[in-house]
């Protein structure tokens, strides 16, 4: 099978202390670390996985400058074959949609029977990619899937619903995927599987090679605007007890006795 | 804006709290814009479903076919995309959830329309519709515009739109036939597949000990389940913990894990996302301990330690012991 599996990479927000930058439109982004989306991370490792067992290609792509270059090289050292960036200057600012418009450009001039992806990103946290991206290519998608299996022509999958619920679908290929986390355990890279792939060139594909108009892509292409953005309200929040970490604790232990939090 | 639709969701024909939601969301719209109220609702044998929300909606469109029995995308978009065809200047507004993900993304290219996911509010400004959603792991808000679209897709974040019955006259319920044709589907849905049960059930702890992606990669759990043990509570988790095989998924709590209703939750290392304390029920005392002032989870805590876990939870295990005598 050939899969190409199409990954971002973003700004590691979860742990860090953000800010609004000076336009209002965004944070601050200088002192973020920076790494492939962890969603799509599993999305590479089900492709490797699955071309282990049925054969065929695994390509990943990035909508990114070349900043990008080293997420795809980590790409190609866990298992993909080979790596293209798309990029252009008037590719700056595009939204998921523009993003996914450019994505099926790319694909359109390609032949693949799957196409992988995480199902969020943690910076837009917006989860509409690959379902937009499969309408452009008028191929069926499922998103959440923690389970795919390789059928003739078709895949069987499982997908997330809530409280444990499962569903499993029947889906004729090619289609879009959008994995969840936890579909599988991405392997550990080593050192030496970085220098293996050192050499292969990741080709940058740019707007006039997609064949694509300026009004397609970038803010001009985007069908949503951010106005602005601002941190929510610190509101009513916990009661931060003070002290140092052992004095806080033994604070606390005292608050859960009080409250039945000790049985 | 001209109408503002409303998508209802049901699962196994009953209607979900998506729905009323997304309703509550769709009647303020409405107003605000000088709209017209209309609900959708596509599915198999629904005329009771219809008469529930006809009791709170001036129009329900009605579309019966044994394809739409089940939240599949593919007759959905379909569905919607002839209902609506050649329609302009309308909001269609869905409560978010996990078959809504399935679907939203690529409906909104079908309709040729702007989405915007996951929104917890509204703003309408000079007849202009713009959306609150929150972006950067849940810990910025934004406020989008859709650059002057007439056709607009916005699924909702639950929680955050309060419906009230209006008790207004019954609305009209107009039965339309299904646009389908009989192309056979390219996503077949097969069955359900129940959550598999473990050893302990945290749905019906009273006290849990909660623990996330900031306990680092400590595979060694040994330190959280002995202060499990000496509160008398169990081990729970949020989902990094069970992507990274740490734990099983039965013991995940949040919207696609467990919903859990103790008395008492202590969070360690977890930032609070919606997603997980969505599955926290039955107010609790929640207590958190994360080395970020500004995670989500000191806004649902009642009590919270800004430190590092490694300095707070031998501390704590150990008083607790003291205090128990
Ligand atoms: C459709 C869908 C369904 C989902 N369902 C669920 C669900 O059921 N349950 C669920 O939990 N999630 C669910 N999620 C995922 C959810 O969005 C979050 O990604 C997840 O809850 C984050 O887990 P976390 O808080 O452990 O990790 P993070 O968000 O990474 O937070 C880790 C926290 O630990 C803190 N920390 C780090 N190091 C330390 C330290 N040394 N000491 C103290 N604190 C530290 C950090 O400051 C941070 O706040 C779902 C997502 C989607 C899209």
């Amino acid at each position: 099978m050939d899969i190409i599996v199409c990954v971002k990479r973003v700004p590691d927000t979860s742990e860090a202390d953000l800010a609004i930058d000076k336009g209002g439109k965004d944070i601050q982004k200088g002192g973020l670390d920076y790494d492939i989306n962890d969603w799509d991370r599993f999305a590479i490792e089900e492709a490797v996985l699955i071309k282990e067992k049925t054969g065929g290609k695994v390509t990943v792509v990035t909508v990114g400058d070349e900043d990008a270059e080293e997420m795809l090289r980590e790409g190609l050292a866990r298992g993909a074959d080979e790596a293209f960036l798309l990029w252009d200057e008037s590719f700056e600012g595009s939204d998921g949609y523009a993003t996914a418009h450019i994505l099926a450009a790319f694909l359109k001039q390609r032949s693949y029977d799957l196409v992988l992806t995480g199902t969020l990103a943690d910076d837009d946290c917006g989860g509409q990619f690959g379902g937009m991206l499969a309408a452009m290519l008028g191929v069926p998608v499922a998103t959440l899937v923690h389970k795919i299996e390789v059928k003739n022509g078709s895949i069987t999958v499982r997908r997330e619903l809530e409280a444990g619920l499962s569903e499993r679908l029947d889906i004729d290929l090619p289609a879009v995927v959008s994995v969840a986390t936890g579909i599988n355990e991405p392997r550990f890279v080593s050192i030496r599987a970085v220098r293996k792939v050192a050499s292969i060139e990741i080709p940058t594909v740019d707007r006039g090679e997609l064949g694509l108009d300026e009004a397609d892509v970038g803010s001009a292409g985007a069908k949503v605007e951010i106005e602005k953005v601002f941190l929510p309200p610190e509101g009513e929040g916990a009661e931060i007890i003070a002290g140092s970490p052992a004095d806080a604790a033994a604070r606390l232990a005292e608050i859960l006795k009080e409250k039945g939090g000790i049985a | 804006m001209k109408t503002i639709y409303v998508l209802a969701e049901h699962r196994q024909q009953h209607l979900r709290d998506t729905t009323w939601d997304a309703l509550a969301a769709g009647r303020d719209l409405a107003q605000k814009t000088g709209a017209e109220l209309a609900c959708l609702l596509l599915g198999s044998g629904v005329d009771a479903m219809a008469d529930q929300l006809a009791k709170e909606c001036p129009k329900v469109v009605v579309v019966d076919d044994p394809r739409l029995a089940n939240f599949n995308s593919e007759p959905f978009v379909k569905t919607l995309t002839g209902l609506l065809a050649g329609q302009d200047s309308y909001v269609l507004v869905i409560g978010n959830s996990n078959s809504i993900i399935d679907l939203a993304p690529g409906l909104s290219v079908a309709l040729d329309a702007a989405l915007a996911t996951d929104c917890i509010g509204f703003e309408v400004d000079g007849g202009k519709v713009k959306a609150l959603r929150q972006i950067y792991s849940y810990k910025v808000n934004a406020l989008v515009s859709f650059k002057g679209a007439s056709r607009i897709v916005a699924t909702l974040r639950s929680g955050f739109f309060s419906f009230a019955p209006s008790g207004a006259a019954p609305g009209a319920i107009e039965k339309v036939a299904s646009p389908l044709g009989d192309e056979p589907l390219r996503k077949r849905f097969l069955s359900y597949v129940e959550a598999e049960k473990g050893d302990v059930d945290i749905a019906s702890a009273d006290i849990i000990v909660a623990i996330g992606r900031g306990i680092g990669d400590e595979e060694d759990l040994s330190m959280f389940e002995s202060l499990a043990d000496a509160m008398g509570g169990v081990v729970a988790c949020s989902r990094p913990i069970v992507d990274k095989g740490l734990l099983p998924k039965y013991r995940q709590v949040g919207t696609s894990g467990v919903e859990v209703k103790p008395k008492v939750y202590l969070a360690l290392g977890i930032s609070g996302a919606f997603q997980h304390l969505g599955g926290i029920k039955g107010n609790p005392l929640i207590v958190a301990v994360n080395k970020d002032p500004r995670a989500p989870i000191f806004r649902a805590a009642q009590y919270g330690i800004v430190a590092n876990l490694a300095d707070v939870v031998p501390a704590l295990e150990e008083k607790i012991k003291e205090l128990k005598g």
